[in-house]
């Protein structure tokens, strides 16, 4: 190893066409080793046909990908050899002990019988399992299965981890216990790639990418996105009780608002010139208790994902 | 890149697949009850001849004659007599309410007939409806009829053409010996269509086939890990169906037992084939179960040969069974079982099912790796 990598993962002009379809097109993007990369994006932005790519489980219709040094050219074995995935589908046979699915696991991926014995202590130990190896998998509660499952996936000690959705379904209190574990795997060096559709997922992302139809559209640190996204400040309006219905239209009509969209009982204003908000907010403020809040990545992913299509 | 082909890791997929129908009540049961079931039903229930034939006798004539033609017919133990309540009208009304399928009417003359010119009549009615069965019985009036001339004239009647039939094979012209051969063909049939269509569609339905190919797992590892274990069930199920026909119907096994496992297995490739192409086209568990069904157990038992003898069907179905690999299987089971059929006698259904195997599985395989490989 006397040059390391910097880039985990290089993907320049990438486009995947499926017929007449263009799932993804034309695509640039690098992420560093030890980096945990979010992947955001609507059902059929394109996410899971990039990292099936990523992964070695689709050909790209043109463009150059270079996974943790391994490029196609290499062939797709070399590219599996070094990524590990956990997708949100899929964990682990139900039918099978943890010790058999390991064993399966590892015989696929042919890793020695010392090494697995070896890996799965450390892996174990890592994700603090203490049942007998023996247990089947079904009868595992959900946020351990998904722990577990993760073990699986890392067994031949990856560089690159790709979880596609990873904790769809599990208990919050799990979700947290397993961001430590991704947080972990990442400062010992490992590049975690991961989609998900939780907003605080995406906040402990070091990089977040969106994607929608095929495109990147945005790509930078949760708070440098936020703030890009909303150089001024978000306003919130709590109605006092019933507003004029008129109200609303006449705020999105106009001319120095940029934007206003409820949130539950609540709407979220975005001035377009912010000199006139003086003036506006006195106008409102018999209907509504106005404040000041930070923008959340909620408020980025809607306005430039579902934003620009209306 | 198919010729990393490591049979370690095949052999890995199969452990793991075995692991699968050890734990899954559902395949275990269909693996062992089955083959059992199917023998049993087929084996005992099915009898092509009849017996206990309900016969309404009406006799108008009441002589020494009459009552000896009717002693015939009860004294064959294929009929069961009933006897007419007094009207003519029963002889029709038990046949339209099947408490008879046959009946006889002898009218007053019939002794008076035969004394003075030496030749008489009666009537036998037939209940065609059921055609089958109506045929068997019209086998058996023939010989009936014989008996019937000897009892009342005392002479036999000279025949200036005898044809005397020796049944070969089957001597007692048995039906299970006929029916648990071709139980062999269901039999696999059934199974290792079923078994794989599912096997495939579950990896598909749960996502684990994107899991399996994000290793460097090659798809031809995957085919033939997956394929061992049913390779070994439907092998199992076949020597069951053998011996339950040696033991348990007393069936003799004529011909060679190894020219009958290596057609076994050509088949059960060729019903392997099939059932992957099922799954590996439809990736669904419920509707490849359903596919499975159809195109498993339609063609064995109906198209070929099993119950209903090709021979008989319109010319375009007797060449388009030939399509079918049961068909084949179902010359070669019987062929090798009752008449101790060796290669050269089946060189043509050998031929014929070896290649609609290699078409099956090189399809199955060609759609397979073409859906898995990137």
């Amino acid at each position: 190893m006397t040059n390391i990598p910097v880039n985990a993962v290089d993907v320049s002009n990438l486009t995947v066409k499926f017929g007449d379809f263009i799932a993804v097109k034309n695509i640039s993007f690098s992420v560093e080793k030890g980096e945990i990369f979010g992947f955001l994006g609507a059902n059929g932005a394109g996410k899971t046909t990039t990292i099936r790519v990523l992964c070695g489980l689709l050909l790209p219709t043109s463009g150059k990908v270079k996974v943790s040094d391994v490029t196609y050219d290499q062939g797709i074995e070399a590219i599996k050899a070094k990524v590990g995935y956990m997708s949100q589908k899929f964990t682990l046979y139900n039918d099978l002990s943890i010790q058999e699915n390991f064993a399966f696991t590892a015989s696929l991926r042919k890793i020695p019988s010392d090494t697995l014995k070896r890996r799965t202590k450390e892996l174990l130990d890592f994700i603090g399992f203490s049942k007998p190896m023996n247990t089947l998998v079904r009868d595992l509660p959900g946020g351990i299965k998904q722990q577990v499952s993760l073990a699986a996936s890392i067994l031949h000690d990856p560089e690159i981890i790709f979880l596609d959705e990873p904790t769809a379904g599990v208990t919050p209190v799990a979700r947290a216990r397993f961001w430590a574990l991704i947080k972990q795997l990442a400062k010992d060096g490992k590049t975690i790639f991961v989609t998900t559709h939780y907003m605080d997922e995406a906040e402990q992302c070091g990089r977040i990418a969106l994607m929608r139809t095929g495109e990147i559209i945005a790509l930078d640190g949760p708070e440098n996105l936020k703030k890009t996204t909303f150089p001024d400040p978000i306003i919130e309006l709590n109605p006092k009780g019933t507003i004029p219905s008129e109200l609303i239209e006449q705020l999105r009509n106009n001319k120095a608002v940029d934007s206003i969209d409820s949130y539950g009982m609540k709407y979220h204003l975005i001035m377009k010139d912010s000199q006139e908000w003086n003036r506006l907010s006195i106008e409102i403020a018999p209907f509504f208790v106005i404040r000041q809040i930070p923008p959340s990545l909620e408020d980025v992913f809607i306005r430039l994902v579902e934003g620009v299509t209306r | 890149m198919n010729l990393k082909f490591n049979f370690k890791r095949a052999l890995s997929i199969a452990k793991k697949e075995q692991f699968h129908i050890m734990r899954d009540p559902f395949t275990l049961t269909m693996a062992t009850i089955l083959p059992v079931l199917l023998v049993l039903i087929f084996g005992l229930a099915i009898e092509f001849n009849v017996k206990d034939i309900g016969l309404t006798v009406h006799d108008s004539d009441r002589t020494f004659s009459s009552r000896k033609l009717v002693e015939v017919f009860s004294s064959s133990q294929y009929f069961n007599i009933n006897p007419s309540r007094g009207s003519i009208i029963d002889a029709i009304s038990d046949l339209d309410s099947e408490r008879s399928k046959a009946s006889l009417i002898i009218e007053p003359e019939f002794e008076h007939n035969l004394l003075a010119s030496g030749n008489t009549k009666a009537q036998f009615l037939l209940d065609g409806a059921d055609n089958s069965t109506a045929g068997v019985i019209l086998g058996y009036l023939g010989g009936i009829q014989k008996a019937a001339n000897f009892k009342l004239t005392g002479t036999l009647v000279k025949e200036p053409i005898e044809l005397k039939t020796r049944y070969l094979f089957n001597p007692e012209l048995s039906s299970p010996w006929f029916i648990v051969p071709g139980l062999a063909v269901v039999v696999i049939a059934i199974l290792s269509i079923l078994l794989t269509a599912l096997t495939v569609a579950r990896e598909w339905e749960n996502g684990s086939m994107e899991l399996l190919l994000s290793t460097p797992v090659q798809p031809l590892e995957i085919i033939i890990g997956k394929l061992i274990p049913y390779t070994v069930i439907g092998l199992a199920a076949v020597l069951l169906v053998v011996l339950v026909a040696i033991l348990g119907f007393g069936i003799p096994f004529a011909g060679n037992i190894i020219l009958f496992g290596v057609g076994s297995l050509i088949f059960l490739i060729a019903c392997l084939a099939q059932g992957m192409l099922i799954s590996v086209l439809i990736r669904t568990q419920q509707l490849s179960m359903q596919i499975a069904m159809v195109t498993g157990l339609l063609p064995s038992l109906l198209l070929s040969g099993f119950i209903f003898p090709l021979e008989s069907m319109p010319k375009f179905f007797q060449n388009f069974t030939s399509i079918l690999p049961s068909k084949w299987f179902m010359i070669i089971s019987r062929g090798i079982f009752l008449k101790g059929a060796d290669l050269s006698d089946l060189k043509l259904p050998f031929i014929g099912l070896f290649i609609l195997s290699s078409i099956l599985i090189i399809t199955a395989t060609k759609k397979f790796k073409k859906d898995l490989e990137p």
